[in-house]
């Protein structure tokens, strides 16, 4: 880096910058907590295998083709990426980085890459596969897409020399060091080698492993999962178990019967409340509990009537019994959130009252919409009770309020198809967002900023003054400046009916009681299986 | 008819199978007298979600607090919707078909039943699934899908009754007074092969309520709230085994419903079958 590396920086401030250049440079003896004990502990046993029940289906094995959290496993267990989140509250550390710098300006990014890192292939990552994994995320319009244009532009990444990166920004962009955790680092030789017709190996790679990650996948079938086996020559040492394998299965009852008999080690915790209290209650689990940021809510469709009048989306806000569903139908588990951003995230306000269960309120509203009422769709996805269950409940409000409604359920795969396009998304819709990287950003920017409609902002919300306030917190380098710009930007949201929030999730992890060493981070919820360990 | 109803009194399994379609009709019809919870077709309680059966809600609630007992009356209401309009339609289209297809013989007899055929080629269930996917989940859908699975065994069936009795001598003097072949099909063949016509018909309903409640039970039925059974076993499978009565008693509704229609069916037959008739009679 020039003359810049030196000085505070608009990106992150100057001891930022160090720590994360010590941290890296720490990482493999100590930097990273208990790695040292885990890898002595793998290295003594050497064996170890969990069979992890998914309930969603695993139908490509490209990193940059899912970014959703039911398909995370394999992109944190085959590949690695520049930084990565770890831990709750999560922090980001450097993974192939060992170093970076920002320009005064927030601009302009280095990276100083580890060396020696080797693919599963035994090649050796450097420069060209960052540029080219980053090229290829630019290129081939997938969501984690919608993650990095609004950042950069192709070509606009450069290989300095055999381990040196420069990203170039379009403008400075607060968390740019937060979303590299989902730049997954292909293997670019190989990756080349097998495209067909300029697909950027969407084909091959959809199918095979190009990465350097903890495990080398073994055996790929979307109807069955994925098997992966340690990759003992990984940088940061072999992981924990020698096996994983990821299977797929459908239903709640399968996951949770193969849990309590043993055929499965862990599940994934998106089941119903009573099925959890169910593991909970047998003495072979260990149902793991940690506060998380995961959002859920309703989508309004803002660009069709009668989504379009503000009376209509806070009668409909009214119409949802709130405390009915936490406390009865979700057990208490999880706790009412009133705005975009999950309580427990900075940047999140404290004094937004939310919508409550009202149906006077409701009709109230509703005598105020000025444009036609009609019969109007709410979506739930299929596989996710919550999400269908909560449709089910805002089906009976809205015929308590006098707003006819007709339910459709249907798989996330189709669900995520029509994101895309505003005339195919549903008039409502129950879903979650997940954390993505830990920034106030990943709700408030991604569901509300204009600039991600179709990619998050799955609404198609548009508002000139909230899309300011997100793009000034952007260019604001320093936390506690952009904090009060997010509350302000959920507050109008909050007010503005932009959805309906209802509550942020805890996470739960069932796993039986020989699995150890399981570290939950919001981002990824607690599958990167390289800490575990079977006693 | 005295005498069939006699016969079939005779026949304890038909009776039994009678008994449960008329429980099945008296359910539907007298729903809301005999619910203790009407509202609950569309109402959620979710304070009261998953009770066990008990003095408040005799087979206990759903999911969201819904009355399972009260639902479960409501939800034959659909049933017999589906089962009854389906299966009419499928008669419909079938018999007359497969008359034309049997008193006629050419090029079209042939074509007619070479398009049931192709039907009868693929398994119902699976083309059932591909119209009702195809066309979004409702009630409508449900039957379209049906009626459209389901005609070609009528067709069939009467093609080939019509074919084995259009050279018996009755049929012939028919012909010979001068009949119209529309006279002879439906004066002097359909009232003969209407014994078989009615025995399917009332096995066909077990089949399709089946059929039906599978649709359900994959969410292709009729959407939320509509209380029917399939969905509504599919939405107990996220609560077993703790929750079993969500499950238990809409797949008991199902099961005893199509055992009336198969057991009725069967009597049906051993009454009006004569073949069979003389064939015991041999027997003896």
């Amino acid at each position: 880096m020039r003359e810049e590396s030196g000085r505070a920086t608009a990106g992150l401030r100057r001891r930022d910058v160090l720590r994360a250049g010590a941290a890296g440079a720490a990482i493999g003896t100590a930097g990273l907590p208990g790695l040292a004990q885990a890898q002595a502990q793998a290295q003594a046993q050497g064996r170890g295998r969990i069979a992890f029940a998914n309930g969603s289906a695993f139908d490509t094995m490209d990193p940059h083709a899912t970014f959703d959290v039911g398909r995370v496993a394999y992109r944190l267990n085959l590949y690695d990426g520049l930084m990565r989140w770890l831990d709750n509250p999560p922090k980001i550390e450097p993974w192939l980085a060992e170093s970076y710098t920002v320009s005064e300006d927030g601009k302009r990014y280095v990276f100083k890459l580890r060396q020696g890192v080797k693919f599963h292939d035994g090649s050796d990552l450097t420069a060209d596969d960052v540029v080219y994994s980053m090229e290829r995320i630019l290129s081939i319009g997938k969501p984690v897409t919608a993650l990095f244009t609004p950042l950069m532009d192709r070509g606009s990444t450069k290989a300095l020399d055999r381990y040196t990166v420069e990203f170039n920004l379009k403008s400075a962009s607060a968390i740019f060091i937060a979303t590299l955790h989902d730049l997954y680092v292909v293997n670019s030789a190989l990756v080349k080698r097998n495209e067909r017709n300029g697909d950027w190996g969407q084909e091959w790679l959809s199918r095979n492993d190009a990465g350097s990650g903890s495990y080398v996948l073994q055996r790929f079938d979307p109807a069955r999962g994925f098997l992966a086996r340690r990759y003992n020559q990984h940088f940061l040492g072999p992981a924990g178990l020698e096996e994983i394998d990821f299977r797929y299965v459908a239903e709640v009852n399968s996951r949770v019967l193969g849990l309590i008999r043993g055929d499965f080690q862990g599940t994934d915790p998106y089941m119903p409340q009573d099925q959890i209290a169910r593991l909970q209650a047998d003495p072979n689990m260990n149902v793991m509990e940690a506060e998380s940021t995961r959002l859920f809510y309703a989508t309004f469709h803002h660009q069709r009537p009668p989504f379009t009048d503000l009376n209509f989306r806070k009668a409909v806000s009214h119409c949802f019994d709130y405390d009915g569903w936490i406390n009865n139908i979700l057990g208490g588990s999880v706790v009412r959130n009133t705005q975009v951003i999950p309580n427990p995230m900075w940047g999140a306000p404290k004094d937004v009252a939310g919508y409550t269960y009202d149906i006077d309120k409701a009709k109230w509203y509703l005598q105020r919409v000025q444009v036609p009422l009609r019969e109007i769709t709410v979506a739930g996805m299929i596989g996710y009770e919550q999400s269908m269950q909560a449709a089910a409940l805002l089906q009976n409000g809205l015929a308590r309020a006098g707003v006819q409604s007709k339910l459709l359920n249907e798989p996330f795969p189709v669900v995520s198809n029509k994101f895309r396009d505003p005339a195919q998304m549903y008039d409502m819709l129950f879903l979650w967002r997940s954390t993505y990287y830990a920034d106030p950003h990943n709700w408030a920017g991604e569901m509300l900023h204009s600039n991600r409609r179709g990619n998050g902002n799955n609404g198609y919300y548009s508002n000139p003054e909230v899309d300011r306030l997100l793009d000034q917190a952007l260019a604001t380098p320093d936390q506690a400046r952009r904090a009060p710009l997010y509350e302000q930007v959920a507050r109008i949201a909050a007010e503005d009916a932009a959805a309906l929030c209802v509550h942020n999730g805890k996470w739960y992890g069932p796993f039986r009681k020989n699995v150890q060493g399981v570290r939950f981070c919001p981002i990824g919820d607690g599958q990167e299986m390289r800490w575990l360990r079977i006693t | 008819m005295l005498r069939i109803l006699r016969k079939l009194a005779e026949d304890r399994a038909a009776l039994v199978g009678l008994i449960l379609i008329l429980a099945l009709i008296a359910a539907a019809i007298l729903a809301p007298l005999l619910s203790t919870h009407p509202g609950d077709v569309t109402e959620f309680h979710t304070a009261r979600r998953l009770s066990p059966p008990g003095p408040e809600n005799w087979l206990g609630t759903d999911r969201m607090g819904s009355d399972i007992y009260s639902r479960l009356l409501f939800g034959a209401r659909i049933t017999l919707t589906i089962a009854v309009t389906a299966i009419a339609v499928a008669v419909l289209i079938g018999v007359p078909m497969g008359l034309i297809a049997g008193y006629y013989e050419g090029f079209g007899s042939n074509l007619l039943m070479r398009v049931s055929d192709i039907f009868l080629a693929v398994p119902q269930i699976v083309l059932a699934i591909a119209i009702a996917q195809t066309l979004g989940p409702s009630i409508e859908n449900v039957i379209l899908a049906l009626s459209a699975t389901y005609w070609p065994f009528w067709a069939r069936l009467v093609y080939a009754e019509t074919r084995s009795i259009k050279n018996e001598p009755f049929v012939e003097a028919a012909i010979a007074l001068g009949c119209s072949p529309f006279r002879v099909m439906v004066l002097h063949i359909l009232p003969s092969i209407s014994s078989s016509i009615i025995v399917r018909t009332t096995i066909g309903m077990g089949g399709t309520i089946l059929t039906a409640a599978t649709l359900g039970f994959l969410g292709l039925g009729p959407p939320p709230p509509t209380p029917e059974w399939g969905r509504t076993i599919a939405e107990s499978r996220e609560f077993l085994p703790m929750a079993w009565w969500y499950a238990a008693f809409p797949g008991l509704a199902i099961f005893l419903v199509v055992m009336g229609f198969n057991l009725l069916g069967d009597g049906l037959r051993d009454v009006l079958d004569p073949r069979l008739r003389r064939a015991a009679r041999h027997g003896k």
